[in-house]
């Protein structure tokens, strides 16, 4: 078994060609995966368009347009070789930041949070493009660090490098979005080979520093965590929607009611719908038996990521797929888990399922740079 | 275990391997945490859930009754319904996110403040799925525009209503009463009776004390509803609803309009704050007109009040809200002397020929007791002592009957006790007995008292309507009658529910020739002049002046005064009179002026306004010059 190979540096263009594999090492099934999914999501979109669905401006045109742009950002971010990253670290990170800046100045506040940005009437959350941005900094800040990734010092840097955007995102607030973060740190930081030691320490450290956290939270974070902890004590507010969300899923049954046939969303019971709780109108129209297809399709795109992961040989690649399945995963069980009544109702997407431009871009772009990485592996052959 | 540095090439790569693998199970139990729950929840409880999801679709929902109608006897409708919008918010499906933003919109379209729609969602804090009233009777345009905007307006529903209309208004409003939204602590006693919480509820008047027939049975049935609310279809009726029955009244709206019109005027003539005229049938105790001024309209109430409109009635010095003629009691003044004279005649203190000596004033001790003239009128019998309305004959009489015989007396003519006629807030009034001081002040009524008792002062407190049927009962020839607003109670088809039955709470203790003496004295009071040109109407009327001490005595040592007339008409035909002595007289009136002080006698020229128009007379004998301010005792 052949030790991993030291990071090269990157050929001279940024769009190389791939050094031995070329576009062969493409990974087929991770697009295969990806589409299915963002194909459902439009499903999604189809069925929660209120009115005629091909009417410009609805849910599922705009949908479209995002698919459309999504393909565009995944190939673009598949041709351009990752190990350019490296280089541009610095800047793909102040210029997250900024956007994050950008969004507390300029950003629309909607139910109390100032989350999006709308340019053109399109509303657009930039802090899904911070969270992809975040993979691939921590990445290259590990792959840099290589030669002490199980030092304190590579543990505390990490912990710098996402603190600015973990603040910026809380300040908006959003809390739930800032978890995402701290997600993504400790899968880059674990799956890359970090001090067990000192993570465990720094976990340790933060369960202590909980009660301090708990009165930070604004008064509606602290409500939507109690009301998640008893939905019934507050049927109007936050558990309204953590109620009608579980008639609606278990209305829904082994297989359904039919696309668009939703007695609940079809009636507008389920609140944002549009959003937050799409995955609660698919359980309900698409039944146990679709949401189990979409776990299995998510299984699969998380499983092909860490396959490139490993097969890349190199840090950069281990880190970056750590980081975008540990997204991918915890995003899955807070959205999931808030549609089923297990964790708090938080603004989380579902990625590919929850409608938002900003989302599908992003999660493009991550699985983009797994092509990237996937194709320029040293190893075509595997 | 080990750091696993990569890139070290002694490093395992079992190490990075295992990582995998950890994170690979976090997935995997992950994934299966959610598939479980999502199993529970879509599979195992899946039946559960559909049940719930249906529920929020269909919903049992009542079906209003159609409010019972109230007609004057003559079949006049005064009391009807007219379809209005009306706006409610069901709390439960208005999101707490959305709800300022729905509430500020709510209030200016409806132009309520929307502190008051904030407090009618929370008013009932348990009841979250029921629709709570917002606004009534709302304009047509604005309920368009509030369906339109259904969909920024969750948990909003606009409905077509019928609410109540009252045809006359303000004239029978001390009748009729009002129907008005169901207080909390009214629905915490009738919620088990199927009142809803934006229900409505008489509140007074026959709309309250008939309110179980008004009202009617409501229904329910099944409906389907989306998430605003508004109803895609009815599923299933599962009771019809039973209308309510509709009521009859014993008042004739055109007798009802002579008395406003003749206590109008007079009011208007001298100023009157407050006044009552009540007219009635002593053959059977039917009231035909009940006045009391001032009123108000009860229309206001139906569509909904304001609280601008119901703070300035609520403030109003004169209480329109009051019905003077029953809910509040004042000295009846020297109307009570027929109590005291039938006493003396009963108890054979007197016969009716027995003749009193009548000076300027009657002593008890050091005390002087006036003739209202100070002068006196010589020697009197009853007709004459009735007629004159003289003071010191009468202390005579009340201090040989004492003041427990007195109150007897009273007590019999129904002084002291309510009617119980189907009106609300009737009052009691006050018979001062040696027992009720006692047990109010803790002594027995002193021989002063009982002078001043005998001439319906002191603490003599009777209600307009207790004036009234006491002389009914006098007109009569001794029964006295349950006064009765309902004549009768009507099923929607038409049919009787309840038919007109005259009740007798008793018959008089008296002897009818007491009866037939004091009727004649009543028509004395009229012939010698007491009444001035009263005797000039051509038409046979008895009856009892009044005039009532009060309050506070002025700087010439003068107390202000109600003027009161208690008088029947006896049965009178083409070329007939009436006559005083028969006990048949269909109509018995009383008016009563709150604080007059005029130099007449007020309330007699109410009555006589009144008689020249019900009768239509073609004479107009009215002397407003009597109505000038000044004083009775004054102008003597």
């Amino acid at each position: 078994m052949s030790a991993m190979r030291v990071e090269r540096a990157p050929s001279n263009t940024l769009i190389s060609k791939p050094e031995s594999g070329s576009w062969q090492s493409f990974d087929i099934q991770l697009a295969l995966f990806a589409v299915a999914l963002a194909v459902i999501g439009l499903l999604m979109a189809w069925t929660n368009s209120t009115g005629a669905p091909l009417e410009p401006g609805s849910t599922f045109t705009r949908g479209l347009m995002w698919f459309a742009i999504a393909i565009v950002a995944f190939s673009l971010a598949a041709a351009f070789d990752y190990r350019w990253l490296r280089t541009f670290a610095w800047a793909v990170y102040l210029g997250s930041l900024g956007l994050l800046v950008m969004t507390l100045i300029i950003g629309v506040t909607i139910n109390g949070a100032q989350r999006w940005v709308s340019v053109g009437g399109i509303t657009f959350q930039f802090s899904e493009l911070a969270k992809v941005a975040m993979i691939a900094v921590l990445a290259a800040f590990l792959a840099r660090r290589q030669q002490n990734l199980g030092s304190l010092a590579t543990l505390v840097g990490a912990g710098l490098l996402v603190a600015p955007a973990f603040v910026l995102v809380m300040i908006q607030p959003d809390l739930g979005t800032a978890l995402v973060f701290v997600a993504i740190l400790v899968g880059a930081l674990f799956i890359s080979g970090a001090s067990l030691r000192w993570m465990l320490l720094a976990f340790a450290a933060l369960v202590a520093a909980l009660p301090v956290g708990w009165s930070i939270l604004r008064d509606y974070q602290q409500q939507r965590i109690l009301s998640f902890l008893d939905p019934t004590s507050d049927p109007q507010g936050a558990g309204f929607q953590v109620i009608q969300s579980q008639i609606a899923i278990g209305s829904g049954g082994l297989f359904g009611r039919g696309l668009t046939n939703g007695s609940q969303t079809g009636t507008d019971f389920l609140p944002v719908q549009a959003t937050d709780f799409a995955f609660a109108v698919l359980l309900e129209e698409l039944g146990f038996v679709g949401g189990l297809v979409v776990f299995l399709l998510f299984i699969g795109l998380i499983w092909r990521v860490l396959v490139i992961g490993w097969r890349s040989e190199s840090v950069f690649g281990v880190a970056f797929a750590g980081g975008l399945s540990a997204m991918i995963i915890f995003q899955m069980l807070v959205n999931a888990g808030m549609v089923a009544g297990m964790m708090p109702v938080t603004g989380i997407p579902l990625p590919f399922i929850t409608h938002g431009g900003g989302s599908l871009v992003s999660i493009a772009i991550g699985l983009g740079v797994m092509q990237s990485i996937s194709i320029r592996r040293a190893h075509p052959g595997w | 275990m080990n750091d696993y540095v990569l890139g070290q090439p002694e490093s395992p790569r079992v190490g990075l391997g295992a990582r995998f693998a950890v994170f690979g199970l976090v997935i995997a139990i992950v994934v299966g945490l959610l598939t479980t729950r999502l199993f529970y929840l879509q599979v195992v409880q899946g039946g559960y859930y559909a049940g719930l999801a249906e529920d929020n679709r269909q919903q049992t929902q009542p079906i209003r009754s159609a409010r019972g109608l109230i007609y004057d006897r003559a079949g006049r409708p005064l009391a009807i319904n007219i379809p209005s919008y009306v706006v409610r918010i069901r709390p439960a499906d208005l999101p707490f996110g959305e709800r300022d933003a729905v509430v500020e919109r709510l209030s200016s379209l409806l132009d309520v403040p929307a502190t008051d729609i904030i407090e009618a969602i929370d008013r009932y804090a348990s009841l979250r799925f029921e629709l709570v009233r917002i606004a009534s009777d709302v304009p047509s345009d604005v309920a368009r525009i509030i369906v339109e905007e259904s969909r920024e307006l969750p948990g909003v529903e606009v409905d077509v209503e019928e609410r109540r209309q009252y045809e006359y208004g303000a004239l029978v409003a001390h009748v009729l009463g009002y129907t008005g939204a169901v207080s909390a602590e009214e629905l915490a006693q009738l919620e088990e009776a199927g009142y809803l919480n934006d229900d409505q509820i008489g509140k007074t008047g026959v709309e309250a004390t008939f309110e179980e027939e008004l009202r009617g049975l409501y229904g329910a049935e099944h409906v389907e509803r989306d998430a605003s609310g508004r109803i895609v279809r009815t599923v299933q009726i599962v009771n019809e609803p039973q209308p309510g029955a509709s009521l009859e009244l014993t008042l004739d709206v055109e007798v009802q309009q002579q008395a406003e019109e003749a206590l109008r005027w007079a009011t208007e003539v001298v100023d009157l704050q407050r006044g009552v005229v009540i007219v009635m049938n002593p053959q059977t105790g039917e009231i035909l007109a009940l006045v009391s001024l001032p009123n108000y309209d009860n229309n206001l109430f139906a569509r909904g009040i304001s609280n601008t409109d119901y703070q300035a009635l609520v403030e109003d010095p004169n209480r329109p809200l009051v019905n003077f003629a029953l809910s509040e009691q004042y000295p009846p003044g020297s109307t009570y002397k027929l109590v005291t004279a039938v006493g003396a005649l009963e108890d054979g203190l007197i016969n009716p020929s027995t003749q009193l000596e009548t000076g300027p004033f009657v002593e008890i001790g050091t005390y002087k007791y006036w003739e209202w003239n100070r002068r006196g009128f010589g020697p009197l019998d009853i007709s004459g002592g009735f007629a004159h309305s003289s003071n010191t004959y009468f202390f005579q009489l009340a201090g040989g009957l004492g003041a427990d015989r007195l109150a007897h007396w009273a007590n019999e003519f129904g002084f002291g006790q309510r009617t119980g006629v189907e009106l609300p807030a009737e009052a009691r009034g006050i018979v001062p007995s040696d027992e009720w001081k006692q047990s109010v002040f803790g002594q027995d009524v002193f021989p002063g008292e009982v002078f001043q008792a005998g001439i319906g002062q002191g603490y003599d407190a009777a209600t307009p309507l207790q004036v009234l049927n006491a002389y009914s009962a006098l007109a009569n020839g001794g029964t006295l009658m349950t006064p009765q607003i309902v004549r009768r109670v009507l099923a929607p088809d038409g049919s009787v529910l309840r038919g007109f039955q005259p009740e007798v709470i008793r018959q008089l203790d008296v002897d009818p020739d007491t009866l037939r003496t004091m009727r004649l004295a009543a028509r004395e009071v009229v012939t010698s002049g007491h009444t001035f040109n009263l005797v000039d109407l051509p038409l046979v009327v008895a009856g009892k002046t009044g005039t009532a001490e009060f309050g506070v005595r002025d700087s010439q040592d003068r107390l202000p005064f109600h003027s009161w007339f208690a008088a029947f008409v006896p049965q009178f035909g083409p070329g007939q009179p009436g006559d005083p002595a028969q006990t048949d007289s269909e109509l018995a009136i009383v008016a009563f002026a709150y604080g007059a002080n005029t130099k007449a006698n007020a309330a007699t020229e109410i009555v006589k306004y009144f008689l020249q128009d019900h009768y239509d007379l073609g004479v107009d004998i009215t002397r407003p010059d009597l109505l000038q301010r000044g004083n009775f005792y004054g102008g003597n």
